[in-house]
């Protein structure tokens, strides 16, 4: 075993060139951004029994054999709006479904888990289908592994997932026609998802003191509204992502000041700092729009990254299930960059970040002694477009190897 | 009366001297004359050579000489920018975009131009330059049999004359299906293209023996006339096939519908000969051996295309690659994915391509390079299939792709490296006139940052305004209405006429779940 003992490091925090163990896997690179607030040049990455073990400046000399080393190591990235579940993972016979937990609908063994895997989101949010108004509880998992969810779950009941905007009440239409046809229902318009929205909350309320009151999902809205679980709300235009902060703020009225909230694909965000930054809300953001246009007609400015970020606002990027290259969620870090964002922060918006933001942190996020062994492997500097992951390290386990 | 018209002269006379001396004025203003002299902090030639603070003097349009430290006239125009990139900018070796329409409904249509089609104030252009992009080879779109002429050109001007670069330069012939065909009967149309073509002028021919004059009286009908390279009967050119005594026929009596093709089988023009499959190579190459214009093809693929490298390698055709670059295919038993990326095969075998963008800006020609560096290809690679051997393809090596002398002036200022995502183009020179500059591209202000142009119904001003209801002393319940009646009112105004229509449920049109969402990204 090489075992040689170097003279100090320079310039990487002071971390102290160390022996490389035998059995685990140790990852060498040029550069380790580690998302914990350093860079390491010259760095290894040692993983033991999953868990990273040992961070520190690679021994000097001849590189062996069958070594690992890469451009550069990133923490294996974290997507908090992973859309590969599909329309069987909501219960569209009610709008407001708290009750259910997405985890009893996915399939482990779709495909797109593992091309998520390989473009190097190691760690996802899979959240109910935003056709309800509250779909349910999301849950968070790694993208591999064995597949079950015991061995995937990174955090099960991550946060309670519903959507604003036009999508949940695009299917339903009044009572016309076929009146038969559940979708005749309500909410039918976008102050219709609001006024379910904020009926099911004061009804949860009321139920909180009255026993006799209560109803299926109560105790979900109720963890809710206690800041016990977040909720997650899709919002995509200016006046979808108002009316989630007002509900909260209106909640705040009514005594639930814990309650906390995180806006999912807000593309306009960009246009509500003061609302965003008052109320403390995160923002997940969608992928990329060259001509800026998205769902709902929002408008995504190419800095929204970037000015949220500059007003404090915790970011996430999300890729929205595009594994493709030029599409992937290392590819939306790139485009960040390009509307503004630094590195730093783009590295962050799509590490340590969002893991912060579902409170996984302790686990996934950043290059840390203790956390999870997931690692992704970059043939150049990360989060340009000349550059692509080309290995993807799974609690330990080369899963995608670039050799 | 003599008088009233001497009159009239006079005022056309001042009339004239009046708007000359306008566009005079103009020109002094904005620089039209083709002189200027760029000096940048790095120049990348793709000659060979990257100058750092070099000097590019441009003049009467062409680059006269580049370098580090060299002389130019005292009185030259001096543009510098010392932290930025100057560079030949981006060719697009085929494109679709810039049309009215990219297809005609006809199956053998070569007597169409696209000269007819360009729209010289197309987003599309504009797109090209805020994408480095300094030319355009716009040819038709592959839904044909033999589809019209292209024309190469730069992507400013106000005229398709004033944006060409080369008229007429290729032809557009395709071996995918075109809409309501099968591989078949396409490749039977193609064989029918080219054997009525012969039988027509055999009888052109037999028809000039036998001392009829239906060609010339039927040209005369159609109102064509002969010119100095027309008024005489060649013999046929090409070396696949020949009409016998075609020099007995003036060409300027050869139909118009026909003449296009002839010059295609004596190997006059270039072909632009579209594959989307593999099995579309070999009618694609069959069709070019046998017709003669195999050494003018130039195969248009789309991504499975790779499958028929071997064969394309054979051929020697230089390549254009279109759609995605990554060909995914999953084993119909195993059900195993396999990836492939494209233009890493036909590097391999060392087949001479080039890259193109397809219609979205978001993934122009340096998205395209860098993708390629990404997936492992060397940058000096990447960087020529989207600049100098796109510029060869067309034969303008010598003008474009390359900033040297004697070639185009055109330069594209890069706020860095051309293939990062963090850079953006900051001014591109078009034959040494400034035709783009990004400090004022208000829509490329509106796409990154969101701001409107003053006075439009979503301006940073109106915006304002609506905020002013935002503040937190504001009765809450208020506030909430406030804030949102006003910014329904904005939202409405801004999204009026896109189409979007979110109640059409008064019109009674509800069928089961028919709401559609146009622009939907949510994907699955």
């Amino acid at each position: 075993m090489l075992f040689t003992v170097l003279s100090l490091a320079l310039g990487s925090g002071g971390l102290a060139a160390m022996p490389v163990p035998a059995e685990a896997t140790t990852v060498f690179a040029d550069r380790i951004y580690t998302a914990a607030g350093d860079v390491i040049e010259n760095g290894m990455v040692v993983i033991t029994d999953g868990k990273i073990s040992a961070i520190g400046v690679a021994p000097n000399g001849e590189r062996k054999e069958g070594e690992l080393h890469v451009a550069a190591i990133t923490p294996g990235m974290v997507d908090l709006s992973s859309r590969n579940t599909n329309m069987q993972t909501v219960e569209e016979t009610t709008e407001v479904s708290a009750q259910y937990h997405v985890a009893d609908s996915l399939d482990l063994f779709d495909r797109s888990w593992g091309r998520q895997l390989k473009s190097g989101v190691t760690t996802v949010v899979a959240n109910p289908y935003d056709n309800n108004c509250i779909g349910g509880f999301s849950i968070a998992l790694k993208t591999g592994g064995e597949p079950s969810l015991e061995a995937r779950t990174v955090k099960a009941d991550v946060a309670l997932r519903g959507s604003f905007g036009s999508q949940p009440s695009g299917k339903n239409h009044p009572a016309r026609r076929r009146p038969t046809d559940f979708y005749s229902r309500r909410p039918t318009t976008r102050m219709g998802v609001e006024w379910v929205w904020r009926k099911s909350m004061y009804d949860a309320l009321y139920a909180e003191g009255n026993k006799d009151r209560a109803f299926d999902g109560v105790e979900q809205l109720l963890a809710a509204l206690n800041g016990e679980v977040p909720v997650f709300a899709q919002a995509w235009a200016t006046q979808d992502i108002r009316t989630a902060v007002f509900l909260k703020e209106e909640m705040a009225k009514e005594g639930k000041t814990k309650m906390r909230l995180i806006i999912d694909a807000g593309a306009e965000a960009w246009r509500e700092l003061d609302f965003l930054t008052r109320t403390g809300t995160a923002v997940v953001l969608p992928p990329f729009a060259s001509d800026g246009r998205t769902f709902d007609n929002a408008f995504y400015a190419r800095d929204c990254a970037a000015k949220l970020h500059g007003a404090g606002v915790p970011i996430a990027l999300s890729a929205h299930n595009d594994s493709s290259p030029g599409h992937s969620l290392g590819d939306q870090a790139a485009f960040a960059r390009s509307g503004g964002l630094s590195f730093d922060a783009a590295l962050e918006a799509v590490t340590i970040s969002p893991a912060r933001i579902m409170g996984i942190d302790r686990r996934v996020g950043s290059i840390e002694v203790g956390k999870d062994g997931d690692l992704v492997l970059w043939n150049g500097t990360p989060f340009e477009l000349t550059s692509s992951v080309v290995g993807v390290v799974l609690e330990g386990e080369l899963v995608v190897d670039p050799r | 009366m003599k008088n009233q018209t001497l009159r009239t002269l006079a005022q056309i006379a001042v009339a004239t001297s009046l708007a000359t001396a306008s566009i005079a004025a103009t020109a002094a203003q904005t620089n039209t004359d083709g002189n200027v002299v760029v000096k940048a902090g790095k120049v990348i030639t793709l000659t060979g050579e990257t100058i750092e603070n070099g000097t590019i003097v441009i003049e009467g349009g062409r680059v006269t000489a580049v370098g580090k430290d060299i002389k130019y006239p005292w009185d030259a125009e001096v543009k510098e920018f010392p932290n930025a990139v100057a560079f030949p900018g981006f060719v697009e070796g085929l494109s679709n975009n810039g049309m009215d329409r990219a297809n005609e409904n006809i199956d053998v249509a070569a007597f169409l131009n696209v000269k007819d089609s360009i729209d010289p104030v197309s987003f599309y252009f504009e797109d090209a330059l805020r994408a480095g992009i300094t030319t355009i080879n716009v040819q038709q779109g592959k839904d044909c049999v033999v589809g019209g002429r292209g024309y190469v050109v730069r992507p400013h001007g106000l005229t398709v004359e004033r944006m060409t670069l080369r008229p007429d330069s290729g032809i557009v012939i395709s071996a995918v299906p075109k809409r309501g065909k099968t591989r078949a009967t396409q490749a039977l149309a193609l064989r029918q293209a080219f054997g009525g073509l012969r039988m027509y002028l055999e009888e052109l021919v037999q028809e000039k023996k036998d001392g009829k004059d239906y060609a010339t009286r039927e040209a005369l009908y159609q109102g064509r006339e002969p010119d100095k390279d027309s008024v005489k009967g060649r013999p046929m050119g090409g070396n696949s096939w020949k009409v016998e005594n075609l020099q007995m026929v003036p060409r300027w009596e050869i139909d118009e519908k026909q003449l296009p093709m002839l010059e295609v089988v004596e190997g006059k023009v270039p072909v632009y000969l579209y594959c989307d499959e593999p099995a579309d190579v070999h009618t694609a190459l069959k069709l070019a051996n046998d017709n003669g214009f195999a050494k003018r093809t130039v195969l248009v693929l789309g991504p499975e295309c790779w499958k028929a490298a071997d064969l394309i390698a054979k051929s020697a055709m230089p390549v254009i690659l279109t759609g995605s670059m990554k060909w995914t295919e999953r084993d119909p038993v195993t059900g195993e994915e396999t990836e492939t990326f494209v233009p890493g095969v036909y590097a391999e075998k060392g087949i001479v391509f080039a890259l193109q963008s397809g219609n979205s800006s978001a993934e122009s020609l340096w998205y395209q390079a860098a993708l390629c560096i990404g997936q492992g290809m060397s940058r000096e690679a990447a960087m020529a299939a989207v600049t100098t051997i796109p510029a060869k393809i067309m034969g303008l090596e010598k003008r474009i792709g390359t900033i040297a002398p004697g070639s185009d002036g055109n330069v594209v200022i890069f706020s860095g490296d051309p293939l990062s995502v963090t850079s953006h183009v900051v001014k591109v020179f078009l034959d040494g006139n400034e035709v783009y500059d990004r400090a004022t591209d208000t829509r490329m202000k509106h796409l990154s940052t969101g701001a409107q142009p003053a006075n439009t119904a979503s301006s940073a001003e109106l915006i304002e305004e609506v905020h002013k209801h935002d503040d937190p002393v504001v009765e809450e319940e208020e506030k909430i209405d406030a804030g949102e009646n006003k910014k329904d009112k904005d939202k409405g105004e801004h999204e009026e006429g896109d189409g979007h229509d979110h109640d059409d449920d008064k019109d009674g049109h509800h069928e089961g779940d028919g709401h559609d969402h146009d622009g939907d990204k949510q994907g699955n």
